[in-house]
């Protein structure tokens, strides 16, 4: 079973690897190849999914291994949605190490929890961890639509016409990225925040408890809310909203990190 | 032996002067293609007559009698003396032509490196001269070669993916910002030719509204006439442009026409969407502080031509790999051309000597004639072996030479003299 995720992991390290040379030598019809590869890569990453899923009647995030391994399949679903809407040839370049990166970790490290802590035992956690590592996943993109913004204002300002400006895709299509993944992402995180209040509801008997992954999942909504609210309103266009994607990303990062306190089962 | 032969001018070593005079019209073609035909030892023939260079293309006898046919004919031609074409000539012959023609085709060897008209001129060229029944086998594989090098190279490269006009900076830069300017609004102030130049590209790229502003209402009206534009008054510049996406200003004013301030006036009224300045007037019509506003761009004729040369940059470096394929292609062409070519010597060698062969063995039956007709069969089939035996050591030595060309070629003809060999074997 653990070889359909080696084989995933290898289709995405070979995706990445023809992305770099179509990005670096602007060739497109390597970019295809690579999506195709990275496509491939998600069909066998669901099957092992399923097939995990199916052996130890759990959902897969309950350790470590399986999460990275979870997370990497929302960022490949993420990212082949994003391609196939926007075909944005650089983004591989930029996206696909990750996958890559917690594919192989979480391969390297496997270790199958076989004796799950009895909180997990929740249909809850199929809805809440699904939309939390979905939103993470496009927060992830929001932040390198930003960085991709910044990056390609930079030169546009500073009229330099250099192998950045060539490759990196426009300004108004960065910022399109950023929006609608922004959005995405920002529904995801709510229906997380309120599927998790439920959830805890009926596991410790109130809707909020102050756990730290609660707060510091309540600061990243709020960063992301002002950014939305912005957004929407128009004052923050471009640079500003790029900004904030980032630290929008810093904090997403610090909440995916903290596993202590009532969340503490990785 | 395969002789091709190129005698040709182009932009590199002509002028225009003496280009236009030996260019060949369109309707003149077909007789100058005959012409050139009829020539002693020309056997096949085709001719490339465009703005930047004159190509006479043969499948000649002879190499030295081909550049020569070649020479006479441009010269009788276009009634240039040699003294004024001296030095102004390439000749090509073998192996460099195919060369010379696939880069031709792929546009190594135009003006504007990458340029695509190039290929289309080569192919109509072609299909005249196939009209005109001029060219046979040769100049048709030839050819054909070259328009799939030609589609390998627009495949493989980006040569021709960079912009390397200010026409197309313009778009290119707009385009870097904005994504699709279909939706867009483009003001344009000044009626000039630069301004001109400037919408003729953006339309054809398909930009959405032009409104064009003028001091003098009758340029503007005529100018937005030409490009189904709107004309707006110069008093309302102000809101014209806040309503507007790119402004390319092109006029013969001093001042500043548009101000820091009233650029960063207009963009809360333009919910911060990003404003893109194209100056291209010297002295400058915007004040190039605005740039310092956020979500605006501005950018002056220098800063056009530094994206033209950019996109130079771009295209040479594309070239280097285009010459690669090109070389590629060539040399697999070149291979297989030599490989027919072979096959006629081939079959000749062997034909002598099983001739041979074949007579001692008919004499010898009519002096002994009491063979069964078995006997006589295996007789005359050991003859045949004997004379392949004898001929393949040559064969193979001939062969292994295709490295080099010239040894190949003179190998052929010692056999050929060897062998009593007429070199033509129609």
């Amino acid at each position: 079973m653990i070889w359909t995720l080696f084989i995933s992991a290898a289709l995405y390290v070979l995706g990445l690897l023809h992305s770099i040379f179509g990005f670096y030598r602007k060739r497109l019809v390597f970019v295809r190849l690579a999506l195709g590869m990275v496509g491939c890569g998600f069909v066998f990453h669901t099957i092992f999914l399923i097939l995990l899923g199916l052996k130890t009647r759990h959902f897969p995030i309950t350790n470590l291994s399986e999460s990275l391994s979870f997370f990497a399949w929302c960022i490949a679903l993420v990212f082949v949605v994003a391609n196939i809407r926007y075909r944005i040839s650089v983004l591989g370049a930029f996206v696909l190490p990750f996958v890559s990166a917690l594919t192989i970790f979480s391969q390297l490290f496997w270790d199958e929890n076989q004796a799950l802590p009895q909180l997990l035992k929740s249909k809850w956690i199929y809805f809440h961890a699904t939309v939390a590592f979905l939103a993470y996943a496009a927060f992830f993109l929001t932040f390198i639509a930003g960085v991709f913004y910044l990056i390609q204002e930079k030169e546009l300002k500073n009229k330099r016409f250099r192998f950045l400006y060539f490759h990196l895709p426009s300004l108004q299509v960065c910022d399109e990225l950023l929006r609608n993944s922004l959005f995405a992402g920002f529904v995801a995180m709510s229906l997380t925040i309120l599927t998790g209040a439920f959830w805890a509801q009926q596991a410790w008997g109130q809707f909020w408890s102050w756990d730290p992954k609660e707060t510091a999942s309540l600061i990243t909504w709020g960063i992301y809310l002002l950014l939305v609210y912005y957004r929407l309103s128009s004052r923050w266009h471009g640079r500003a909203a790029a900004y904030i994607s980032i630290i929008g990303f810093v904090s997403i990062i610090c909440t995916f990190g903290i596993n202590w306190g009532l969340h503490a089962y990785l | 032996m395969s002789n091709l032969v190129l005698v040709g001018l182009n932009h590199r070593t002509a002028e225009v002067g003496i280009r236009e005079q030996a260019a060949i019209q369109v309707n003149r073609m077909p007789d100058a293609l005959k012409e050139l035909s009829s020539h002693a030892g020309i056997r096949e023939s085709m001719i490339l007559s465009t703005c930047n260079r004159v190509e006479l293309l043969s499948l000649a006898d002879d190499y030295e009698q081909g550049i020569a046919a070649l020479e006479s004919f441009l010269r009788r031609h276009s009634q240039l003396s040699s003294q004024d074409l001296e030095n102004k000539l390439y000749q090509y012959t073998g192996d460099q032509v195919v060369r010379h023609v696939f880069r031709v085709a792929c546009s190594l060897d135009s003006m504007i490196l990458g340029e695509p008209q190039i290929l289309g001129q080569v192919k109509s060229s072609y299909s005249i001269a196939v009209e005109a029944q001029t060219v046979g086998s040769y100049l048709n594989s030839l050819l054909q070669a070259s328009f799939r090098a030609a589609k390998r190279v627009r495949s493989e490269t980006g040569i021709g993916e960079y912009s390397v006009s200010v026409g197309s900076a313009i778009v290119e830069l707009a385009r870097k910002i904005l994504g699709n300017l279909g939706d867009k609004r483009i003001l344009i102030i000044g009626a000039g030719k630069m301004g001109e130049m400037a919408i003729r590209h953006l339309v054809s790229s398909g930009a959405g509204t032009v409104l064009v502003a003028n001091r003098s209402a009758v340029s503007a009206r005529n100018l937005a006439e030409r490009y189904s534009a709107a004309s707006v008054p110069f008093e309302d510049l102000r809101s014209a442009m806040i309503r507007s996406d790119i402004i390319i200003t092109s006029t013969g004013a001093a001042e500043i026409l548009i101000t820091h301030s009233m650029v960063q006036q207009a963009m809360p009224q333009r919910k911060n969407a990003p404003f893109v300045f194209i100056d291209i007037s010297v002295p400058r019509n915007v004040d190039p502080s605005v740039a310092s506003i956020d979500n605006v761009f501005c950018y002056d004729i220098d800063d056009l031509g530094a994206v033209v040369e950019a996109n130079t940059q771009e295209r040479r470096r594309e070239a280097v790999m285009a010459e690669k394929i090109v070389e590629q292609e060539a040399q697999s062409f070149c291979a297989r051309l030599r490989a027919r070519d072979l096959t006629p010597i081939a079959v000749q060698i062997q034909d002598s000597i099983e001739g041979i062969c074949q007579s001692e063995l008919q004499r010898h039956l009519r002096k002994i004639g009491t063979y069964s007709p078995r006997e006589t069969e295996e007789l005359e089939s050991m003859v045949s072996r004997i004379a392949g035996k004898i001929a393949h050591p040559w064969l193979a030595q001939l062969k292994s030479l295709h490295q080099d060309p010239l040894r190949q070629d003179a190998f052929a003809d010692f056999i050929r003299q060897m062998f009593h060999l007429r070199k033509d074997p129609e």
